[in-house]
């Protein structure tokens, strides 16, 4: 019996728990029955409707599902209105860089497009059975309608999901996929439906993230971002403040920057959106989600939120401490206020709606983390506070209640999540990115487990949410760009963290599942005892192409589990900051590299005991003699600065390995610490992204 | 009394006026300025930007659009609301607030902002067909070329200042005494912190949206001394460079309202200042520096008031022979006058000049307690223009 610390949000899916992936050896469901199951097998094969498949929407869609579909033979009919704008075409460019000219001209060739009254539908469109309809028109409810019925009355047994932002399944009597933006890339749908699908499920399959909300007004994705878009409405109002800054100062708290977003997707269509979105919820939820009269003004306009280039801003605001705090009240009480109504209404698994936020809406941590990192009482303070600058919005939607139980493992696990059967644990990493919130989490991971005794655990992606592990979020250095003790802080910090998946369990086995893990990611795996990962996956350490010093002991570790001879592969990575395909780092970077069933299945031997075959790789724990500080065939590094970040991390290198393991930490903490303040650090990415982010 | 209109005391706010081609300011729209920098000080005063619903704007020297006037600036201030453009040189900045206040008084308008703005670096060049002059056409340096240049006169402003001097047989060491007296004015003003609550330091952006610069001070104002002022040259009679004002750039704002809406806007509704008269006078060619004593001495006729009743007197002075004539026609010690400082010292932006004028002199009157505050000032045409106003 499978025991965890949460819900796993992939059984949310109807997909069961992560530890019985490797039990199994194999994912819960594939692709090609799912296919046969929605569309039909063989000569029965049916057609994937999209309509509206101009639209931005529509057209983002058929790119994603037909380059998805076409490997299994699933026609994808493309279908719209003769006089709509050729949103396909326009498509073609991005995929030609995902999948080469070739690959991109078969997906086109899969795609048919038909062209229909709105009325009735193209007596050809018998022939290629329809069997699934993906409905992207207008958020017009009778028009919607209307359209179902033309589909059901034609095909009776078609599939139906609607990717309205706001309409519940309730009122518009088919299934939701709502989908993110931009369409043709993000992974995320929200699905209504009563129970999990074969077509969630196939999505799921096919590599995407579809996650279950409830049938309410609005779905999560809508009310956090028209939500925030509504926040800095409402300061606007209140301040004369412009705009683009709002929008700055909304990156720097939050992390989207909400106008620039509805101008990039396009004015005309967003600002209606949004506006039909807050209309819908305002009648159900009150004044928090009432639009402002800007907005009113600018969906019949369409008007820009910046202004044309001729105009670029003239005048900066500099907000004093006092306008700071009333804007982060503006901006913070009426998203925590949406945050309660989310949780009273049940809308979704916490880690789901804290993921969507981050996924899909740009916010540097999910609405959820970020009021639990305020605390319960903070979050009730703010949104009073809110509530004094704006009275009418505390009449309705206000659940103070819904953070009370903010020591619960939902709320404290939203990011890690462990399982185990008695013998073997499985923690799993639902973010891409590693940050203080999942080193904090991981930590109550690993004590959960071990206070039920459990010394067997593998560490992996949630096989959900995560489907890549990418490295350090790259946000949590900012206070370290102006602060050596903080940088100092975060590694060694993180670098026990580590470290316990070392000492803290008799095996330890980390599972690379996705296409790439990277940097801090791949620094955290390579402490387990066993590092196993599916064959195509991108293994890196990219650290110097920012530049920034790993700080999660990426500078000695590798070193002290590889062979001598194998020294100056890992000094290439490290100094190279290209990635290597996991079949290549077999034997010094990792234990085992396979297909997926055949890593799940390794890692489930590993993780049970073992058969001999795959021998423990120990950890060094005297200082290393002999690790090369060049390696022949490296590239110049590149200017002034590539030539400082080489030497650091040298340095660093040769000062980490050449310590013994215990004062090895801290020393190579120290060095991660202190290059952040450097000037090579600061004029790099993180430097770049911290002034771009934080110095508005 | 003029008018029912109301300024809703501290509402107000200037951009400090550096000397031409010494801050960001030369490098910009100012008109685009202007409406961005409104908005930031409508905002620090507490008023949101939706309560205005009519804008007056002043300026004289032409800038990029400007044909669409105070439309175009609202816009730049992020509200869409109506408007025109005044333009009387020198006196716009007073004839735009007295005509913000005509606005409200013929009903069509509760809050009327009252913007002016002027860039007197790098201004633009006009190409005039021109068949009476031999070239066919001309090309004008806006504001050099008209300072340089009365048409109807064909003398330069500095050529009339110099006139009225010899006409009025003027003392080039009180000149002297009158300009260092103005800077010492000025530097004690700042000293004290007076000029802090009526200007407002702005940050200017390059078109990447980086910092281009601060403008938070009156830059090219420097101390001077009587000695200094003593020693320089003559550039006409009793006339030198310390003792005409210089160009500068900037941008000056204010609201008229009806009474209600002023105490509703104003952090001190008890404060009520009241729009009392004004007028203009024309003097002959080339005196302009003795048009605005006429236009007050025809002011205090028509009210019936006296120098003695006005708690505070504040003037737009381009050269300092200007307050030693206005002294001596209407008996007034000079050194009563013009005490945070006046446009001999910081400068002669044209359009906003007089509203901080206003500004500064509303200002002071509050500090005083109330009383009638006069203002007044020359304008090209050898004009001179004055209004009272009335604190309460």
């Amino acid at each position: 019996m499978t025991q965890t610390m949460r819900q796993p949000t992939l059984d949310t899916l109807g997909l069961g728990a992560v530890l019985d992936i490797f039990k199994a050896g194999r994912l819960p469901a594939n692709p090609a029955g799912l296919v046969d199951e929605v569309f039909g097998s063989g000569e029965k094969r049916g057609s994937l409707v999209i309509s509206g498949a101009s639209g931005i929407v529509g057209a983002g869609k058929t790119m994603q599902l037909g380059s998805r579909l076409h490997p299994y033979g699933v026609p994808v009919v493309a279908l719209d209105l003769p006089g709509a704008p050729d949103g396909l075409g326009a498509q073609y460019p991005g995929l030609v860089q995902a999948f080469g000219k070739e690959g991109a001209d078969a997906v086109m060739a899969s795609i048919i497009r038909m062209s229909y009254d709105g009325k009735s539908l193209p007596d050809e469109l018998k022939e290629l059975r329809p069997s699934f309809l993906l409905e992207a028109i207008p958020e017009i409810l009778d028009i919607k309608k209307a359209h179902y019925k033309v589909f059901r009355d034609s095909f009776p047994d078609i599939a139906i999901r609607s990717v309205t932002s706001g309409f519940p399944s309730s009122e518009l009597g088919v299934g939701i996929a709502h989908p993110a933006f931009p369409h043709e890339i993000n992974k995320m749908w929200e699905v209504v439906e009563p129970e999990p699908s074969a077509v969630t499920q196939l999505l799921w399959a096919l590599g995407l993230i579809p996650v279950p909300v409830s049938d309410h007004w609005s779905f999560v994705l809508d009310v956090l971002f028209c939500g925030v878009t509504l926040a800095g409405l409402r300061y606007h109002e209140a301040s004369n403040m412009p705009f683009w800054k709002i929008d700055k100062l909304v990156r720097k708290l939050v992390g989207p920057n909400p106008f620039r977003a509805h101008d990039v997707i396009g004015a005309q269509g967003a600002n209606f959106l949004t506006w039909s979105c807050l209309h819908h919820l305002s009648g159900t939820y009150g004044d928090v989600f009432k639009p402002a009269e800007e907005l009113v003004v600018r969906k019949e306009t369409g008007q820009t939120w910046y202004p044309p280039n001729h105009f670029r801003p003239l005048v900066d605001w500099k907000l004093s401490d006092g306008e700071d705090e009333v804007f982060r009240t503006w901006i913070l009480g009426p998203l925590f206020q949406m945050a309660s109504l989310l949780v009273h209404e049940g809308r979704g698994h916490f880690a789901n709606l804290n993921a969507i936020g981050e996924l899909c809406a740009q916010f540097r941590k999910g609405i959820l983390a970020m009021a639990r990192e305020s605390g319960a009482d903070s979050v009730i303070e703010t949104v009073g506070a809110y509530h004094s600058l704006h009275p009418t919005a505390a009449e309705n939607g206000w659940h103070p209640e819904a953070f009370q139980d903010m020591d619960s493992h939902e709320w404290q696990q939203l990011y890690v999540n462990a399982e185990h059967d008695g013998e073997v644990g499985v923690i799993t990493l639902s973010r891409e990115s590693y940050c203080g919130e999942v080193d904090a989490e991981l930590n109550r991971a690993m004590d959960w487990l071990k206070g039920v005794g459990i010394d067997r655990v593998i560490l992996t992606g949630d096989f959900h949410l995560s489907t890549q592990m990418i490295g350090a979020d790259i946000s949590e250095f900012f206070p370290a760009v102006e602060e050596e003790e903080e940088g100092f802080r975060i590694s060694s910090g993180w670098s026990r963290t580590a470290r316990r998946l070392d000492e803290d369990f008799q095996i330890s086995v980390g599972v690379v599942n996705g296409k790439r893990c990277l940097g801090g990611m791949l620094e955290l795996l390579m402490h387990c005892h066993y590092l196993v990962a599916v064959d195509g996956a991108q293994l890196g350490m990219p650290e110097i192409t920012l530049p920034v010093i790993p700080g999660m002991e990426g500078c000695h570790w590798p070193f002290r589990k590889a062979d001598r001879e194998d020294w100056g592969k890992v000094l290439t990575l490290l100094l190279g900051g290209r990635p290597v395909k996991a079949s290549e780092a077999t034997g010094w970077l990792i234990d085992y590299a396979g297909t997926l069933e055949e890593t799940l299945g390794m890692a489930w031997i590993l993780a049970t005991g073992g058969d001999g075959s795959l021998p423990r790789r120990s950890v060094e724990g005297a200082g290393l003699e002999g690790v090369p500080t060049d390696v022949p065939g490296l590239p110049e590094a590149d200017g002034v600065m590539g030539r400082a970040a080489r030497t650091a991390m040298v340095d660093c290198i040769q000062g980490a390995c050449g310590a013994g393991l215990s004062e090895a930490l801290e020393l190579q903490a120290r060095h991660s610490g202190a290059f952040m303040t450097s000037t090579a650090c600061k004029k790099g990415e993180i430097g770049a992204q911290y002034t771009r982010t934080m110095a508005v | 009394m003029l008018s029912r209109a109301r300024i809703p005391y501290g509402t107000w706010g200037s951009s400090y006026f550096p000397a031409w081609q010494t801050s960001a300011l030369a490098e910009v729209n100012i008109g685009q300025f202007a409406g961005e920098s409104m908005a930031r000080i409508l905002s620090l005063r507490g008023v949101k930007k939706t309560e205005l619903d009519y804008m007056v704007i002043g300026s004289t020297i032409p800038w990029h659009w400007k044909f669409w006037t105070a439309p175009l600036v609202s816009s730049c201030m992020g509200h869409r609301i109506p408007g025109y453009h005044v333009e009387q040189a020198c006196a716009t900045g007073l004839q735009a607030v007295l005509l913000g206040a005509a606005e409200v008084d013929n009903g069509g308008s509760d809050v009327v902002g009252v913007v002016t703005f002027d860039r007197t670096s790098d201004s633009p060049v006009g190409v005039f067909p021109e068949r009476r002059a031999h070239e066919r056409t001309q090309a004008i340096a806006d504001v050099w070329d008209n300072f340089g240049f009365d048409p109807a006169t064909g003398n330069a402003m500095i050529t009339a200042a110099g006139i009225t001097a010899r006409k009025y047989k003027t003392d080039r060491r009180e000149v002297d005494d009158v300009a260092y007296h103005r800077y010492q004015q000025y530097f004690e003003a700042k000293d004290s912190g007076f000029l802090d609550r009526v200007m407002v330091p702005l940050e200017v952006l390059n078109v990447a949206g980086r910092p281009l610069g601060r403008v938070d001070d009156d830059y090219g104002v420097r101390e001077i001394t009587l000695d200094g002022l003593r020693a320089m040259r003559e550039l006409d009679t009793c006339v030198t460079g310390g003792t005409q004002t210089h160009a500068s750039d900037g941008m000056s704002g204010l609201l008229v309202a009806t009474e209600e809406r002023a105490r509703e806007l104003s952090p001190k509704p008890e404060i009520d200042i009241q729009f009392v008269a004004k007028t203009e006078m024309r003097t002959h060619p080339s005196l302009m520096p003795e048009a605005p004593a006429f236009a007050v001495q025809k002011l205090l006729d028509r009210t019936g008031l006296t120098m003695a009743d006005m708690a505070v007197v504040k003037n737009h002075n381009p050269f300092a022979v200007n307050d030693v004539i206005f002294a001596e026609l209407l008996d007034y010690d000079w050194r009563d006058m013009n005490n945070t400082g006046c446009p001999l010292v910081w400068g002669h932006p044209q359009g906003p000049t007089l509203t901080r004028v206003i500004i500064e002199a509303l200002e002071e009157a509050v500090d005083l307690g109330g009383g009638h505050v006069l203002v007044f000032g020359c304008a090209a045409g050898d004009v001179g223009i004055a209004s009272i106003f009335k604190v309460n």
